[in-house]
This record gives C-alpha cells, sequence and structure tokens, in this order.
C-alpha cells in the first residue's frame, strides 16, 4: 500500500509550481508503479490547482498509470518494421506465457504488457523490452525463456 | 472623416464595407456588422478562443492573394476582402460540419448545421463515433476553470478523449452552477433539476429560493462561495429583493427628513 508519507516526501521535493506537476507525478510512478488517488489529491493541495487537472496529465501521458503496473514492464513494439517481422505473433507468445492482454498486469503484480510504437531498433525486428532492456530480433520461441529468467530472479531475491 | 476613423481599416466583407481597429479579429468585426458567420466553439464569455470546430472559416484576400482563415482568432492587420460564403468555404464547410456529425452523431445541434450546410453524403465510409455530442470544444473546462472551480476537464487522449471530472466521481469542487452546461454548443452536459435538488456530474445539489419572494437564487454551494468570495454572509434573499428592501429604506428615511 502507498503511505501518505512516501507520497509527501516526494511531493515536497518540488516547489509548489504547478510546472514540477509531471516530474511529480513522474516520481510517484517510478516508486510505486502508478499514480495513486491520494497522490493527486496531495499534490493538487501542494500546488494549489485542481485536481481535474493533473487527472488530465495523468490519463493523457501514457508513461503514467492510474492502476498499479507490474514490477516487469514488457514492451512489444508494433511499430511498422515490427510489425510487418511479426510483432503479433509475440504478443500472442506473450499472451500464452502470462495470460494476460496488451494493457494488463498480471495477478501476482510481477508482469504488465503494452504495445508501443517504433522503439528506433528497426533493423533488429522485431523488438521487445523488459524493464528498458532490448531484446532483439525474437523469435517467439524465445519469449518463454527471457520471462522465466526474470521469474527466477524475483524468486531469487525472495530466498 | 474624423481622425479616428482615418486609423481603421476598411474590411470589405460579402460586399459590405465594414471597419475595424488593427488586430480585431474579423469574426468580431463580422458581428458588429451584422454579417452572419457560423460558430460552434466559441464564446463571447472568453477573451481567447479555442479555435478548434473550424466552422468559422473565411476567405480573406489581400493584395490579390486569396486564404482560407479561421475567423474567430483572425487578426485584421491590413485592407482585406472577405468572402463567408464563396464556393470554396461552402464546400470547406460542409466537410468539417460532416466531420463533426461523426464525432457527435446524437447532437441535434450539430446534425442541424451539417445538414444546413450541404449533408454528409459522401462520407459513408466514416464510421460514426459512439461519442454522443460532445465535439471536445472544450468550452466547458474553459468555463469551469475561469470560475476558478476546475471541477471538469479533458481525460484520456485520441479517440477516448472526452469531458469528465476525476475517476468520473462527483467532484469535491464543482458547486453545480451550470457554466458548463450553459456555455456548451452541443447540449452534451446533461442535469437534472426538480424542486428541491439538481443533479449534475454525478453530484446532487440543495436548491435555495429567495426567502422574500421565492425565486431561485441557485445551490447551497454556488451561495457560499459567492458569500466566501466576497466576504460577506450567504445570503437569504434574491438581488432583486435585497435592492428593493434597500430602496424601501431609503424612502422611509427620506420621507422623514
Ligand atoms: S461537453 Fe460541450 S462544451 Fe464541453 S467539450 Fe464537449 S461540446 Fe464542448
Ligand atoms: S518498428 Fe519496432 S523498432 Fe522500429
Ligand atoms: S468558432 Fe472559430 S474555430 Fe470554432
Amino acid at each position: 500500500m502507498v503511505s501518505a508519507e512516501e507520497v509527501a516526501r516526494i511531493i515536497e521535493a518540488y516547489p509548489a509550481d504547478r510546472r514540477f506537476a509531471l516530474a511529480a507525478m513522474q516520481d510517484m510512478q517510478n516508486e510505486f508503479n502508478y499514480v495513486p488517488e491520494e497522490g493527486l489529491e496531495m499534490l493538487a493541495e501542494h500546488l494549489g490547482c485542481p485536481i481535474a487537472q493533473l487527472f488530465a496529465m495523468a490519463t493523457f501521458y501514457k508513461a503514467l498509470s492510474l492502476t498499479p503496473k507490474g514490477k516487469h514492464i514488457i514492451k512489444i513494439c508494433n511499430g511498422t518494421a515490427c510489425h510487418i517481422r511479426g510483432a503479433m505473433n509475440l504478443v500472442t507468445g506473450v499472451k500464452r506465457e502470462l495470460n494476460i492482454e496488451p494493457g494488463e498486469t498480471t495477478e501476482d503484480g510481477l508482469f504488465s504488457v503494452e504495445i508501443v510504437n517504433c522503439v528506433g531498433s528497426c533493423a533488429l525486428a522485431p523488438v521487445m523490452l523488459v524493464d528498458g532492456i532490448y531484446h532483439n530480433k525474437l523469435r517467439v520461441e524465445q519469449v518463454p525463456g527471457i520471462i522465466d529468467s526474470y521469474r527466477a530472479k524475483d524468486g531469487e531475491q525472495h530466498d | 472623416m474624423s481622425e479616428l476613423v482615418k486609423e481603421q481599416i476598411k474590411v470589405l466583407i460579402d460586399g459590405k464595407e465594414c471597419y475595424c481597429e488593427k488586430g480585431e479579429y474579423l469574426y468580431d468585426v463580422a458581428k458588429r456588422n451584422d454579417i452572419f458567420i457560423p460558430v460552434l466553439c466559441r464564446s463571447d464569455a472568453f477573451e481567447d478562443h479555442r479555435a478548434c470546430c473550424r466552422v468559422c472559416i473565411v476567405e480573406v484576400e489581400t493584395r490579390g492573394k486569396s486564404k482560407v482563415v479561421t475567423s474567430c482568432v483572425y487578426p485584421i492587420e491590413e485592407e482585406c476582402t472577405v468572402y463567408t460564403q464563396s464556393e470554396k468555404i461552402k464546400e470547406e464547410r460542409a466537410v468539417v460540419m460532416a466531420l463533426l456529425a461523426h464525432r457527435a452523431p446524437d447532437s441535434d445541434v450539430i446534425g442541424g448545421m451539417a445538414e444546413g450546410m450541404g449533408g454528409t453524403e459522401g462520407f459513408a465510409r466514416l464510421t460514426p463515433l459512439e461519442a454522443g455530442k460532445c465535439i471536445l470544444c472544450g468550452l466547458c473546462v474553459q468555463a469551469c476553470d475561469s470560475l476558478g472551480t476546475g471541477a471538469i476537464s479533458t481525460v484520456l487522449r485520441g479517440t477516448e478523449k472526452r469531458v469528465d471530472t476525476p475517476y468520473s466521481n462527483p467532484s469535491k469542487a464543482c458547486i453545480g452552477c451550470l457554466s458548463c452546461a450553459n456555455v456548451c454548443p452541443t447540449g452534451e452536459i446533461v442535469f437534472e433539476e426538480n424542486e428541491k435538488t439538481r443533479t449534475i456530474w454525478k453530484r446532487e445539489f440543495e436548491l435555495v429560493y429567495c426567502e422574500e419572494c421565492g425565486a431561485l437564487m441557485g445551490t447551497k454551494e454556488m451561495l457560499e462561495r459567492a458569500a466566501a468570495e466576497t466576504g460577506v454572509e450567504t445570503p437569504k434573499v434574491c438581488d432583486a429583493c435585497r435592492k428593493k428592501a434597500m430602496a424601501d429604506e431609503m424612502m422611509h428615511t427620506y420621507r422623514f427628513v
């Protein structure tokens, strides 16, 4: 759960000026994997602006989410090059493995899947990113292995 | 001619000689001279205009060159000739309206205008959005913000963009003043009202009536807000009754001096 102290710490790092709204929301996204409602309320108060304005921004930017995102974010590129080279097969592969559609998060909160547009690596299409790490010229058979490696990493940390 | 008139710029709008100051918006000049240009996203209530519906386009000819401009935000800089109903404008406006009609299929206002300007034939390949009546002009948000309320905003983006309160919940900031509904050109914003209450954006407000004459004064929240801003007590009687009481008192006083 998100604590009010944590939110306050993030928000109070910024002066009470509206132009810092996006930065503060990004920090919350990084910290909590989403922008919580309490966070928006406290930020609105701190900046002295209507919460509706922050909500407009929070729903506009794809980088911000109002519901908790998974610990690991899988981005599948569906730009032109990747699309032609079978990006949608990767989507199906990931779906088979995690049982979620793009835009959703697994129940255990470990993975979120998103479809994005060109990530600037067309020559290496199709491309999938996990937490910002590029997996290039990916074949659908490789997907389970990659996902497992993240699962295993988390397992180690838990032990 | 007086000094003043000499400084003015001459504009010929649909054959009518009009005069204006440098920088005045073309639409305003036309309106002052009783020349009709259709508008949707422009309201007299504001100085800065949304300029997003593009219904107000007209053709402007300056020194032999002609261009299509958005009249509600086109500042006149020099002498020019304007056509508000040229073939080109009629054609382009019809396209604009046809597109808006697909954007807001449920709006009678938009539908009627589109029909009047050439209909929506030839656009069959476009699927109307299931978007109700809103054309996303943002006038409602502007009205709400300008009053310092800030209860609504546009949310999401692209084809999902719409006007709403945060989390689609009843807004704590809203005072039920109906500014948004009144300024909306398409009648998208609905509210309900009975004798006791008014409901808008899912929130119910208590209505207050004048203790003297029984006229509707607004919602409790509206009166409280106005009172807080002017630093007076929340009024119990309407403006008219207050003035009348004052006048009566004055008459009373003067009768005895
Ligand atoms: S609800 Fe009305 S005023 Fe608000 S954006 Fe839509 S059309 Fe414009
Ligand atoms: S299309 Fe995927 S990287 Fe360019
Ligand atoms: S009235 Fe000018 S663009 Fe809408």
